[in-house]
């Protein structure tokens, strides 16, 4: 790639771009679901609890089982809104980064790493977020927790931090070399 | 679209990687981070104004490190938000700002600027280490509003450019 080519933007992969356009949809659907069905989600929420109380700790005493429940919902909600707010952050940061990438970074097979590893990782990332609220009326709330954290959280996240520092690597080399 | 110098682009890519590598941490090593930040109070008893009353230094304790979590936490957001604003103002600096001294002077505020994140991992040591109210004004008096208000200015520089300018030839 010549200097004067990379005096201008160069634009990701189109299916690159609409992974990181699909997350933001996704993101915004999530937004005004929690909204709109908001109360349904809860209900459901809380159905699947009562019929798992095993799962939840719950002894059959009002005080002590709403208490429970309400923790579990609130952190249910929590869920859903972190998947709104990442993928929103994610799908962006999908889209600035793989086009610094694709400018910038001479090596070809550098490039592609740092543009698949960011685009997955980015892009699955907030459904971790999702698949964590899905889980905790079933398995409660750490257990839940930590399905996530394993199934999504650490490759995807991880993922897309390696993938972030390699290309800060990368621009700081060409920085220097300059 | 026209890019912003490499330095701008650098900076801005080294701030979301932070913020991603501050969000893992905040999720993945609360424990540790909460046993440092509780040492650092209890090494630094007389700017936290323990007092030795077990329950009175256990909320002190746990306000300090609240809002030192609360740092980073702010970090993790601002750094991950401001990063891609800051690519895409500096791009329009370059695309749309036909003055070679103004985009200069856009470019080195915007990269000063992107730095403001680090402000909140300043505040987050500070309080720690200064103590609550003590850290949180020294954070942002030598930090925070220095760089927020370079983001600002810039920004208000560029909208008075995009404003007056003609865009730049191709």
């Amino acid at each position: 790639m010549t200097e004067a080519r990379s005096e201008t933007w160069l634009a990701p992969s189109v299916p690159v771009l609409l992974i990181a356009v699909l997350i933001i949809a996704g993101a915004e659907v999530g937004g005004a679901s929690m909204v709109k069905f908001k109360l349904e989600l809860a209900r459901w929420a809380r159905g699947t609890m009562l019929a798992r109380p095993d799962t939840h700790g719950l002894v059959g005493v009002r005080d002590v089982d709403e208490q429970i429940l309400d923790e579990a919902l609130v952190k249910f909600d929590a869920g859903l809104r972190l998947f709104h707010m990442h993928a929103e952050g994610m799908g962006t940061i999908i889209i600035v980064s793989t086009m610094v990438a694709t400018t910038l970074v001479r090596a070809g097979a550098f490039r592609r790493a740092i543009v698949l590893l960011i685009t997955v990782g980015g892009a699955g990332y907030p459904l971790g977020y999702l698949l964590w609220s899905a889980l905790i009326p079933f398995y409660g709330i750490e257990r839940g927790k930590t399905l996530a954290e394993w199934m999504v959280w650490i490759p995807f996240g991880g993922a897309a931090i390696v993938a972030l520092w390699m290309l800060a690597g990368a621009l700081a080399l060409r920085l220097v070399r300059r | 679209m026209r890019r912003p110098p490499l330095v701008l682009v650098f900076v801005a890519v080294l701030m979301i990687a932070l913020g991603e590598t501050a969000g893992a941490v905040l999720s993945q090593l609360r424990p540790q981070t909460e046993r440092y930040a509780r040492a650092r109070v209890k090494a630094n008893a007389s700017v936290h104004g323990l007092v030795g009353a077990a329950d009175y230094d256990a909320e002190v304790t746990s306000r300090a490190v609240f809002t030192a979590e609360a740092g980073l936490s702010f970090m993790h957001t601002h750094a991950e938000g401001l990063g891609p604003v800051i690519l895409l103002a500096g791009t329009l600096a370059a695309t749309a700002v036909p003055w070679r001294r103004m985009r200069a002077i856009l470019y080195a505020l915007f990269t000063l600027g992107a730095l403001f994140p680090l402000g909140y991992l300043v505040y987050a040591v500070a309080v720690l280490e200064a103590g609550r109210d003590e850290g949180t004004a020294l954070a942002e008096q030598y930090v925070l509003t220095p760089l927020g208000s370079a983001v600002i200015l810039a920004l208000v520089g560029l909208v008075m450019a995009l404003g007056r300018g003609r865009p730049r030839a191709a």
